[in-house]
């Protein structure tokens, strides 16, 4: 095939991220054609500079995404673009959903359930772990859901981590060692991890998984067409039927790739901002959008960050950007009178001086001479974790399109977001608990940040009722069979894990029952 | 220091480079400096004029002591010039859309017009002591009379770049006894 040939293909996926590259390569394993589009740049792993200033440059960079609402969302710190998207430069904390957390409708009578169980999704997570590389003690993790013991034995815990573990620990709580999608030992030619603490800038030497590792080579070597820098304007349709997309690149203009089937895997954010410009005639509230449900239930994990300075040495700026250590003695969703939801501790993430997660972040009301000083102080002896908090799916909490447009004419997208009163509650109980464990650490006068706002969910939330979702369990659109969505925006609920092991799971169960039910995907 | 594009063979710039170095242009040709030696050679700016470099050097000394010296006013300019989809700015982070200038030049001027308002002298003008009243003023809110972004957003930005500059390279953690240990060390060829 020409570099920009658009002759039809089998499958356009749209966004080379975490979703998109691991359809990419088991549909071109499974024969398929396969062209997959993504708007950033083409990078690799020799563009993971150690660094938190080159870092920003993997982070989202092209068309605006507006944000407002009473708590606005953070678009660009939690988006990347590029080839491995957001997973290139994510941390790793790789915990399984609960099962509660797929019946929070069934069991408290709020928010949704999803159209799987635990269950449903168990085989998945197993496989994806053995493929991926997945650290931890399943033992000690004491509420971890039934599952195949991790192929790797767990990341260390030293410095902050020994020290905040002993807080929990006088307050008669449990850690473990957080569950890591990076190798403690070398695995499958990939090497181990060195703790150096360069996670959030992405870790070339592969110790910490993305995609760039194995799903996109996989993808290439079995005959995938990968186009970086092509930015996919809208879906184009006939009928309830998707012909396939029409995408803008610097080399090749406007061109319009055909297939039989389109995924979108462009992020929860962008999919259903997709989804909403690619309106027709037939379609005109945008497509997939007969239910009206494009864009709602968009969702974060609220975070709350405690941090405090102790006398030991904490060595902060080594470990891992992700966590050493878990606590999730406070997920039972009901377990606080008159809030619900869920939270975990993610105990001990590595900092670096600079940055919105760094050191003197930690204090930004500190300036001149007193902040120099607590530098000084902080580089050897800060310690910090920090709570995610739940939030349950609220229909407001959406994604729009503005009236503004893009530099291509497309209409902006926008986030209107704020967290519900469920999730303020879970965030100041989890705040004060994390202070009370630094104070039980030995921390001198811990303090806490801001509400801070991680991952995005929702927006496209699969559903076996098609009034009111916008996709069945697999990703496939009620309104048009051959139009996939893939991502954690199918979410219904968030739980308070972070939700990459989940979205592999569920992206992985969906590719089986696409190869194994071709002809009803692309007919 | 007196720097001769062609005296920098790639062994010199894979050292500067590990310093984290920018490309810059001189007398016609990219060179890699690191924002601290671009200040030191007094390299031409290209988006920043000369009283808007006063007064980042002014604000850059008053948050972040030593970041006039780090090259704040070189790293800004280099950002503003460049392509906004490659910036390293903290205010990608905060979705706010180019021209980056803009934001900066808005917010400095309300920090100079606060000055004037409040010592009657601009501020490359005031003392370290007058300097440090003006930036308590901007951090919780706007000052009376404040136009501009709102004052604590601007504060928050410059800040993390002063921050970046001073703490973020290979020699500001040397500076606080941080372990470097890169995987790739800050090195760009654009
Ligand atoms: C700093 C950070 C740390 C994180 N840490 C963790 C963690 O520890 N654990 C965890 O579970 N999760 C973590 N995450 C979240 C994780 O990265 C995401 O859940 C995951 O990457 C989402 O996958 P995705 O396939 O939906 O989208 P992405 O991986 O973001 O990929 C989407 C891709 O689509 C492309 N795209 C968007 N629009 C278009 C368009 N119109 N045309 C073409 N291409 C387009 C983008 O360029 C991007 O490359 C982290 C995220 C960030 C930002
Ligand atoms: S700490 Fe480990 S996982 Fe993180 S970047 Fe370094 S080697 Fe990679």
């Amino acid at each position: 095939m020409d570099k920009f040939s658009s002759e039809k293909v089998d499958v356009v996926i749209v966004g080379a991220g975490a979703s998109g590259s691991l359809i990419a390569a088991r549909l071109a394993e499974a024969g398929k054609s396969v062209v997959l589009l993504d708007a950033g740049p083409g990078w690799v792993a020799d563009d993971l500079i150690s660094s938190q200033i080159w870092a920003r440059r993997l982070r989202w960079g092209g068309a605006p995404v507006q944000s407002v609402g009473g708590h606005p969302y953070a678009f660009t710190f939690n988006a990347g673009w590029g080839l491995g998207g957001a997973a290139l430069h994510h941390y790793g904390t790789w915990p399984r959903l609960h099962e509660e957390d797929f019946r929070v409708k069934s069991l408290y009578g709020k928010a949704l359930d999803w159209p799987v169980s635990y269950e449903d999704l168990q085989p998945f997570y197993d496989r994806i772990q053995e493929e991926v590389g997945v650290a931890g003690d399943a033992k000690a993790e004491i509420w971890r859901p039934e599952g195949a013991p991790y192929p790797l034995p767990p990341v260390p815990s030293f410095g902050q981590g020994e020290i905040i573990a002993k807080g929990f620990e006088a307050l008669g709580m449990t850690t473990a060692p957080a569950p890591m999608a990076v190798l403690t030992e070398p695995y499958k030619g990939r090497p181990a991890c060195v703790y150096d603490g360069w996670c959030d800038a992405g870790c070339p030497i592969n110790a910490l998984w993305n995609p760039l590792i194995s799903y996109l080579p996989r993808a290439r070597e079995a005959g995938a067409d990968i186009r970086p820098r092509s930015t996919v304007l809208r879906v184009l349709s006939e009928g309830t039927r998707a012909t396939g997309v029409e995408y803008i690149n610097a080399e090749s203009g406007i061109t319009v790739q055909h297939a039989s089937l389109v995924i979108l895997a462009a992020s929860a954010v962008l999919n259903p901002a997709l989804l909403l410009n690619s309106a027709s005639d037939t379609h005109p509230d945008g497509l997939a959008n007969s239910s009206g449900k494009v864009g709602r239930y968009f969702m974060a994990h609220a975070i709350a960050s405690v941090y405090g300075l102790f006398e030991e040495e904490t060595a902060v700026s080594l470990g891992l950007t992700g966590a050493q250590l878990t606590c999730r003695d406070g997920y039972k969703k009901d377990l606080r009178e008159g809030m619900l939801g869920s939270y975990q501790w993610l105990i001990a993430p590595a900092m670096k001086p600079n940055d919105l997660l760094g050191i003197a972040t930690a204090r930004a009301d500190l300036y001149g001479k007193p902040l120099e000083d607590f530098m000084r102080q902080a580089v050897n002896h800060m310690g910090n974790m920090i709570a995610m908090v739940e939030e349950l799916p609220v229909e407001e909490n959406r994604i729009e399109l503005s009236e503004d447009r893009d530099a291509n004419g497309m209409r902006i997208p926008r986030i209107v977001h704020a967290f519900s009163d469920d999730a303020l509650k879970v965030w100041g109980y989890a705040k004060a608990e994390g202070l009370a464990v630094f104070e039980a650490a030995g921390a001198d006068q811990p303090w806490n940040g801001p509400l801070g706002s991680a991952h995005m969910m929702g927006g496209t939330i699969m559903g076996d009722d098609r009034t009111a979702s916008v996709t069945d369990s697999y990703g496939r659109t009620h309104d048009i069979p051959n139009l996939v969505i893939a991502g954690p925006g199918l979410f219904p609920t968030s739980g308070a894990n972070n939700p990459t092991f989940t979205l592999h799971a569920v992206t992985l169960r969906a590719t089986d029952h696409m190869i194994g039910h071709w002809s009803d995907y692309a007919g | 220091m007196n720097l001769d594009a062609a005296q920098l063979n790639r062994r010199t710039l894979l050292k500067r480079g590990a310093l984290g170095a920018l490309a810059f242009e001189v007398g016609g040709r990219a060179v890699m400096l690191t924002a601290a030696e671009a200040r030191a050679e007094s390299l031409p700016l290209i988006v920043l004029s000369a009283e808007e470099a006063g007064l980042v050097d002014a604000l850059g000394r008053a948050v972040v002591p030593g970041a006039d010296e780090a090259g704040l006013v070189h790293y800004l300019d280099h950002q503003f010039a460049g392509d906004p989809g490659a910036a390293l700015l903290m205010l990608r982070y905060m979705d706010v859309p180019p021209p980056y200038a803009d934001f900066y030049r808005a917010g400095l001027n309300g920090v100079d017009a606060t000055a004037k308002r409040e010592f009657g002298r601009s501020l490359p003008a005031l003392d370290e002591d007058e300097a440090h009243t003006l930036v308590g003023m901007i951090t919780g809110g706007d000052p009376e009379g404040w136009e501009g972004p709102p004052a604590a957003l601007f504060y928050f930005i410059f800040r993390a770049d002063a921050v970046d500059v001073t703490y973020g390279t290979v020699e500001g953690f040397e500076r606080l006894g941080v372990p470097y240990v890169p995987h790739i060390a800050p090195l760009e060829q654009w």
